[in-house]
């Protein structure tokens, strides 16, 4: 009786906090499909306009695809460098995890809008010009997503205690590099999977270092969807939703992928 | 056999200020199951790290078989080794982690599979091969960790306090189950354990540790009756330690001069007040009666365990439990018969 009672408020707790969450994307839905929304509850018409309007809008595939591929880019990089990066401090200088700690931490602490002006004065002139091209985005979107893929690939390297496996490993006669492809890469690719997935969300909606950076000569899904808003708040919800729904498609297609490559690793 | 199959000199290594290893000389013989026996941070995991190759030394020499293997990276030692956390790879079966070492070194496939059957049937999990080791219990990962690192016939096998994550009934059968297959395939091994009794039980030899210096070493059985000084007493089992006034106390002059002396719980034995017969024979036989006031009694089991306190001292005595012995009152008056040529000299610490 006891059992089924507090199944009962868990159950409702859950329930409100779905609402919460979902009712901000559900009005947005709503409205992305609304003719009339005036004075009722639930709009009035219904129409495909604004769906069919932004298909035909070139500038908004562009901005998809923009988006894809540099955040594609940007999470590919950051795996190869902090992966093996990050397993070497993990594994062998512990040391220097403090330093890496701090380091990792100051993409929160420094403002987007400051580091966006930093970046554009540092590289703007002299060896290195590439303020407005997509080079200087990939460096940013790198350091964005630091923290995320940090604390993931330690994490997970921690929690399959990767130094004892490899000790382990490597009495048994495997060298360093087989001993990392064969045990601890399929040990923690798992985890290493679902930062990568966190990192490509954060970058995907990412806008004030793009818009500061890049605004003017690059347009991401984010910097389309501002130069929207003004026009029509139907379309906006229509690229929202749009967006949203592309995120949820990459995020399944990643995930099962991941499932699929750690089996194949495994056996 | 080979008297000094792998022979460590000299062996030093220090974390920071700390020195975990003092200049440790070892030599185990071929076959011989020997035991690192000592209280925690005593050093005695490093040195086995340092055998494995997983700690760097600071100084020393590691001969096996002749050859000094100090410079050797570890998959190069032909050393095998079972940890506390059992380390079995997750990410494959309990047939592909016996496996794995083979794989390794280049074992054609017809071979690795019939040496693994074999090695599963020994630990006993063939009804087990293709279980992952997140659903085996902490035995059968142990036994999985086992046979991993036997696999590759390593020439000297380390088990880092194998036992001690398991529970006591376990522990028991699978210490047995080591000594076993340790005999059988007269693996030289080397030991790790902090628990006395198991260090007793399973070893041809034990190197007591302390410091970072090994403080005795010999048989279970030397080792247990006779301990040279004070923390061997004091670790080895309930050995009472009195100071020099408290045993001429006990025995009267004439006991030797050494500062502490080492006197075994079981050696002491009780006597009831009025039976005045058998004091005599007691007294003919050498021994000193003293009078004491018992001040616990615990059964231990097969023991009875009495704190006995006469002329300032507090005795330990171990009585065996064969429902004749007196289930005495606390602060009772007996009379304590005391062996003099059981009394230990035991030398400074150190020395």
């Amino acid at each position: 009786m006891n059992q089924r009672k507090v199944g009962w408020t868990h159950r409702s707790l859950m329930l409100l906090l779905m609402i919460y969450l979902l009712l901000p994307l559900l009005g947005t839905f709503l409205y992305a499909f609304a003719k009339e929304w005036q004075t009722t509850v639930l709009p009035e018409s219904w129409t495909l306009e604004w769906i069919r309007e932004m298909f035909r809008d070139a500038r908004f595939l562009d901005a998809l695809w923009t988006s894809l591929y540099l955040c594609l880019i940007s999470v590919a990089l950051s795996l190869a460098v902090m992966l093996p990066a990050v397993f070497v401090i993990t594994v062998y200088f512990p040391k220097w995890e403090t330093f890496m700690k701090g380091l990792v931490v100051l993409p929160y602490a420094v403002p987007g809008v400051v580091a966006a002006v930093g970046l554009i004065r540092t590289y703007s002139s002299g060896f290195i010009d590439i303020t407005g091209t997509a080079y200087i985005l990939i460096g940013a979107y790198f350091i964005v997503i630091l923290p995320y893929m940090y604390q993931g690939i330690r994490n997970s390297l921690l929690t399959v205690s990767a130094v004892e496996l490899l000790n382990a490993a490597e009495l048994l006669g495997a060298s360093r590099m087989r001993a990392f492809v064969t045990i601890i890469l399929p040990n923690i690719w798992p985890g290493v999977i679902i930062s990568t997935l966190l990192s490509f969300s954060v970058l995907f909606g990412e806008f004030v270092l793009t818009n500061m950076l890049v605004g003017g000569h690059i347009q991401t899904i984010q910097v389309y969807l501002y130069q929207r808003v003004n026009e029509s708040g139907h379309l906006a919800s229509a690229i929202a939703i749009a967006y949203f729904v592309f995120i949820l498609i990459v995020s399944t297609v990643l995930m099962k992928l991941g499932k699929k490559f750690n089996k194949v690793v495994g056996r | 056999m080979n008297a000094s199959y792998l022979e460590l000199q000299g062996i030093r290594k220090t974390f920071g200020d700390t020195i975990v290893l003092n200049d440790v000389d070892l030599t185990i013989r071929e076959g011989e199951l020997l035991t690192l026996l000592g209280p925690s941070g005593c050093g005695k995991s490093t040195l086995l790290r340092c055998i494995a190759g997983l700690t760097e030394l600071d100084g020393g020499r590691i001969l096996l078989g002749q050859k000094d293997i100090a410079n050797l990276p570890p998959r190069n030692r032909e050393i095998g080794m079972v940890f506390q956390s059992y380390a079995l790879f997750p990410n494959l079966t309990v047939f592909e982690n016996i496996e794995y070492g083979l794989k390794m070194r280049g074992v054609a496939k017809k071979e690795r599979i019939s040496r693994c059957e074999e090695l599963i049937a020994l630990v006993d999990l063939g009804d087990k091969r293709d279980a992952y080791p997140q659903n085996l219990s902490g035995g059968q990962q142990q036994r999985v960790a086992l046979a991993r690192s036997i696999a590759v016939k390593p020439k000297v096998l380390l088990l880092d306090e194998p036992l001690s994550a398991l529970d006591a009934k376990i522990r028991k059968n699978l210490r047995s189950e080591i000594r076993e297959i340790q005999k059988r395939f007269k693996m030289t091994t080397v030991f790790v354990t902090h628990d006395q009794e198991e260090a007793l039980t399973l070893s041809d030899r034990i190197c007591i540790m302390n410091n970072g210096q090994i403080v005795q070493d010999g048989t279970p059985e030397s080792l247990y009756s006779t301990p040279r000084t004070e923390f061997v007493a004091r670790f080895m089992g309930s050995y009472n330690v009195l100071s020099h006034m408290e045993a001429t106390r006990l025995f009267g002059e004439g006991i030797g001069s050494a500062a502490s002396f080492a006197l075994r719980p079981e050696s002491v034995r009780l006597l009831s007040v009025n039976k005045s017969t058998n004091e005599y024979d007691e007294i003919a036989a050498g021994k000193r009666i003293i009078e004491g006031t018992i001040d616990s009694v615990h059964v231990l089991g097969n023991v009875i365990r009495y704190v006995v306190e006469t002329t300032g001292v507090r005795l330990t005595i171990d009585i065996l439990n064969d429902g004749r012995s007196l289930r005495t009152d606390e602060q009772r008056v007996v009379r304590l018969a005391l062996d003099p040529s059981q009394l230990l000299q035991l030398e400074k610490e150190g020395a």
